[in-house]
C-alpha cells in the first residue's frame, strides 16, 4: 500500500512539473548558447573580455555567451576540434596560422554575413583586415593588433644627453654611439637587438624590402633590400654598439631594459605591462620605430589576431551576431578601453599611451606568410641565429631561406 | 571421493572428452587473451596500420587531400630538418642507453644487499621515474638557467639549456636521472632471480668482490641486459616531452633538441601535414623494429635458467 500511495505521489510531481514546465515553455524566448574560445594572456585581458561579453549579452539578450579559454597548446586542441567537426563557434586564429587553417577549409567564409548584416568593414585598418582574406574571401575580422615601438632608459639617455626620440636610422646611429662613447650603459650594451625576423623585418620593410611577392607565388629573401637591412642590424652588434638578448645574460630585450642591460630596445605594447609589474623602478619612455630615412622609409610588423567562426560550427548566425559585435565599433571599444590591446578600427581611437604603436598601422605588415611556411620561419629563425653567432654569412643564410621558401611555396 | 578424473565422463567418448577437456582449456584461454587483444588490436595495431596508409597521401585537417604515392619518404629523404631530428634522435639513444643501463645496474647491485634503509634507498631511486616528466623537465629549466643552481656550484654562466652544444647534452643527463630507476627494477628482479648458490661456490672458490661481479653477476643477467636495452631503446627513439618543454616546441637553438617525434609533431599540428608526419612515424617504426632486431640477434637466445 506504502508503495503504490509513492508511487502516486512520484507521478503526480512528475504531472506538475511538466505542465509547469510546458507553461513556462511558452513565456521565455529561445536562448542559444555560443562557445567563444582562445587563449588567455593575462587576468587583466580576461577581465577586459569578461566586461566585453557583458556588454554584448546586454544588448542581445537572445545570444548567452559560454566564454572557455583554452590552456595549453593553442594549435593542436583547434586542430583536434576542426577535424572532430566540432568547433567552437567563435575563436581566435592568430595570422601566422591563417594562411594553413583558411586553406584547409576549417573557416567560414564570411561575406555573404557582411552583405546580410551590411556590416562596415571600411573601418578597419587596410593592411589588418587583409591578412584575414583568403583567395578573394574574407574568413575573419582583427579583434586587436600590436606593433613594434622604440623603448629608451630614460636615465641613460639623459646621462648621454640625449633630449629627443630617434626619429631615423642616422638618429639611431647617433644615440647609440653617444651612449657608448659616455658609458651610459654600464656592464650592457647601448642598445638590445633580438636575433629574431620578427623584430629585424622591420627593418626589412623601412628598406623597401619584403618577404614574398604581392601575389604570394615566389619568395623575395634573398635580395639585396633583404641583404641590406641585415648587414645594417648586424653593424650594430659588429660596432659594439648592441647585443643580443642571450649576450646579455638575459631572456629577451624587455629584461635587459628592465635590468638596466641596455638603454634601447624594439618592443611591443607588451613590454608596458611587464616594465610596471616587474621593474616599476626603471624610468622609460615609448617613441614610435624608427625609419630609414625624414620622409620614407616606414615599415613596421603588425601582430594581429581574428574572430573566425568554423565551418562546421553549430550556430553560425549568433556567432556573426557576437563576431560582429566584439570587431564593431561598441565592442571594440569596450575591449580597447583599459589598455589590454590595441584598437584594429580607426573609428576606436587608441589610448594615448598606445599612440607611438598605433601611427604605424598604415604601413605595418603582418606577420603572416603563406601555406605550409611554419618549418620556413622556424629554420629562417635558426640560420639568423647562425649568422649572429657568426657561423655563417650572410648572403649564404639568404640563400638558404630562398630556397627552403621556394620549396615550401610549390607544396613542399 | 570424487576426484577430478571420474568428473570426466569416462566410457566410449573416453579419449575425446579428454581433448574435449583439453580444447575447451584452449578456447578458456583464448577467452581470457581475446579481451586484451582486441584492446591491442584497436588501439595499436589498427593505428599503426592507419598511419602507413595516411603516409601515401597529402592528407589535411578534414582527411584525404590528394594520393602523392611515395612523395612523403621522397620529400624526408631530402629533408635536412628531418636528418637534423635523425642524428639527434640516434645521437640521444646511443648516449642515454648505455648510461642508463650502467647506472640501473650500479644502484640495483646497491640496493640488493642488506644495507640500512634499503627500502628507502629502493623508493628514492625509482621515485623520478614516477613524477611527471613535464614537471620535472619545468624545474629542470629552472637550476639549470643560466643563473640557476647548478651554475653556482659549478661555476660559470651557461645557459646549459639554451645553448647550441649543450643542449642535448643537458637532455641525456636529464634523462637518464629519471628513468634510470626503472632499469634498476628491471635489474633488481633479474639479479634476485639469480639463485645463491652460484655466490656460495664463489665464495668457497674465494673469489673477490668485482670478479664475483663481472664473471658470474653480469654473464647471468644476460636476458635482462636484453629486456633493458630493447626497453631503453625503444624509450630513447621516442623522446619527445623534455625536448618539446624545453626548446618551448620549437626543437631548441638551432635544431639542436630537434627529435624525430617533435619534428613529427611539429609537421602534423604546425604546418598540418599529416601526410608527412604519418610517414616519420612509419620510419620511426621501422628504424626501432630493425634495431630490435638487430639487438636480439646480438644477445642471442635467451638463456634458459
Amino acid at each position: 500500500m506504502r508503495t503504490s500511495l509513492g508511487v502516486l505521489l512520484a507521478l503526480a510531481v512528475a504531472a506538475a512539473a511538466l505542465a509547469a514546465g510546458a507553461s513556462a515553455g511558452h513565456r521565455v524566448a529561445k536562448v542559444t548558447t555560443v562557445t567563444l574560445t582562445g587563449w588567455a594572456s593575462s587576468p587583466a585581458e580576461t577581465a577586459s573580455l569578461q566586461d566585453t561579453i557583458a556588454a554584448f549579452e546586454k544588448a542581445y539578450p537572445a545570444i548567452k555567451v559560454n566564454y572557455s579559454p583554452i590552456n595549453g597548446d593553442y594549435a593542436t586542441s583547434m586542430i583536434a576540434k576542426f577535424a572532430a567537426r566540432t568547433p567552437p563557434d567563435v575563436f581566435y586564429v592568430d595570422s601566422s596560422v591563417f594562411p594553413d587553417w583558411a586553406k584547409q577549409g576549417a573557416l567560414l567564409p564570411l561575406d555573404s554575413y557582411v552583405k546580410k548584416t551590411h556590416f562596415n568593414t571600411t573601418a578597419f585598418y587596410p593592411k589588418l583586415l587583409n591578412a584575414f582574406r583568403y583567395q578573394g574571401h574574407l574568413y575573419g575580422f582583427p579583434k586587436d593588433w600590436s606593433s613594434l615601438g622604440i623603448e629608451v632608459n630614460s636615465a641613460m639617455m639623459a646621462k648621454a644627453g640625449i633630449t629627443s626620440a630617434p626619429k631615423t636610422w642616422a638618429d639611431l646611429n647617433a644615440d647609440a654611439t653617444k651612449l657608448n662613447n659616455t658609458n651610459a650603459v654600464p656592464g650592457g650594451k647601448p642598445v638590445c637587438l633580438s636575433a629574431d625576423w620578427a623584430r629585424l623585418g622591420a627593418f626589412v620593410f623601412q628598406n623597401g624590402g619584403s618577404f614574398l611577392n604581392a601575389t604570394k607565388t615566389a619568395a623575395t629573401w634573398n635580395t639585396p633590400q633583404v641583404a641590406g637591412a641585415v648587414n645594417y642590424y648586424l653593424s650594430y652588434i659588429q660596432r659594439g654598439l648592441a647585443a643580443t638578448p642571450a649576450q646579455l645574460g638575459v631572456g629577451w630585450c624587455g629584461e635587459a631594459l628592465g635590468k638596466q642591460k641596455a638603454a634601447i630596445i624594439m618592443e611591443g605594447p607588451w613590454v608596458q605591462p611587464y616594465m610596471s609589474s616587474t621593474f616599476p623602478d626603471v624610468g622609460y619612455k615609448v617613441y614610435p620605430m624608427v625609419s630609414k630615412g625624414p620622409t620614407k622609409g616606414f615599415g613596421n610588423w603588425a601582430f594581429t589576431v581574428s574572430y573566425s567562426i568554423g565551418r562546421d560550427s553549430p550556430h553560425k548566425n549568433q556567432a556573426w551576431t557576437l563576431l560582429s559585435y566584439l570587431t564593431g565599433p561598441k565592442g571594440m571599444k569596450v575591449w580597447t578601453s583599459k589598455g589590454v590591446a590595441m584598437s584594429s578600427r580607426s573609428d576606436v581611437k587608441p589610448l594615448p599611451s598606445q599612440q607611438p604603436f598605433a601611427l604605424a598601422a598604415p604601413y605595418s605588415h603582418p606577420w603572416q606568410f603563406a601555406p605550409g611556411f611554419h618549418t620556413v620561419t622556424d629554420q629562417a629563425g635558426n640560420e639568423l641565429q647562425a649568422v649572429f653567432d657568426g657561423k655563417e654569412s650572410v648572403a649564404t643564410m639568404l640563400q638558404n631561406i630562398q630556397s627552403l621558401a621556394t620549396t615550401a611555396l610549390h607544396g613542399g | 571421493m570424487r576426484t577430478i578424473a571420474t568428473r570426466l565422463r569416462p566410457g566410449k567418448r573416453g579419449a575425446a572428452t579428454v581433448g574435449g577437456a583439453r580444447l575447451r582449456e584452449a578456447l578458456v584461454g583464448y577467452a581470457f587473451v581475446l579481451l586484451p587483444m582486441a584492446v591491442f588490436g584497436v588501439f595499436f595495431l589498427y593505428p599503426i596500420g592507419y598511419a602507413i596508409y595516411i603516409s601515401f597521401f597529402d592528407w589535411g585537417i578534414y582527411g584525404k587531400i590528394a594520393s602523392v604515392g611515395t612523395h612523403n619518404y621522397h620529400y624526408l629523404f631530402h629533408d635536412h630538418v628531418f636528418g637534423l631530428a635523425l642524428k639527434n634522435t640516434l645521437f640521444f639513444t646511443f648516449t642515454v642507453v648505455p648510461i642508463q643501463m650502467a647506472l640501473g645496474l650500479a644502484m640495483a647491485i646497491v640496493v640488493n644487499q642488506k644495507i640500512r634503509g634499503r627500502a628507502f634507498f629502493r623508493s628514492a631511486f625509482y621515485f623520478p621515474s614516477l613524477t611527471s616528466s613535464a614537471a620535472i623537465t619545468a624545474i629542470a629549466i629552472f637550476i639549470l638557467n643560466a643563473d640557476g643552481l647548478l651554475n653556482k656550484i659549478v661555476g660559470g654562466h651557461t645557459p646549459w639549456f639554451e645553448n647550441e652544444s649543450t643542449a642535448l647534452w643537458s637532455i641525456v643527463g636529464l634523462i637518464s636521472w629519471t628513468t634510470s630507476g626503472t632499469m634498476m627494477l628491471f635489474y633488481l628482479a633479474a639479479l634476485q632471480s639469480i639463485p645463491t648458490d652460484v655466490y656460495e661456490a664463489a665464495a668457497i672458490d674465494n673469489t673477490g668482490t668485482w670478479r664475483t661481479f663481472w664473471k658470474i653477476t653480469f654473464p647471468l643477467l644476460k636476458p635482462a641486459h636484453f629486456f633493458v636495452a630493447v626497453v631503453s631503446v625503444i624509450g630513447a627513439m621516442k623522446v619527445f616531452d623534455q625536448a618539446f618543454i624545453v626548446s618551448h616546441g620549437t626543437g631548441g637553438p638551432n635544431n639542436s633538441t630537434m627529435t624525430m617525434v617533435l619534428y613529427l609533431y611539429r609537421t602534423a599540428i604546425y604546418d598540418v601535414h599529416f601526410g608527412r608526419a604519418a610517414a616519420m612515424g612509419v620510419l620511426l617504426l621501422v628504424i626501432i623494429m630493425a634495431f630490435t632486431l638487430i639487438q636480439r640477434i646480438a644477445f642471442g637466445r635467451p638463456e634458459v635458467q
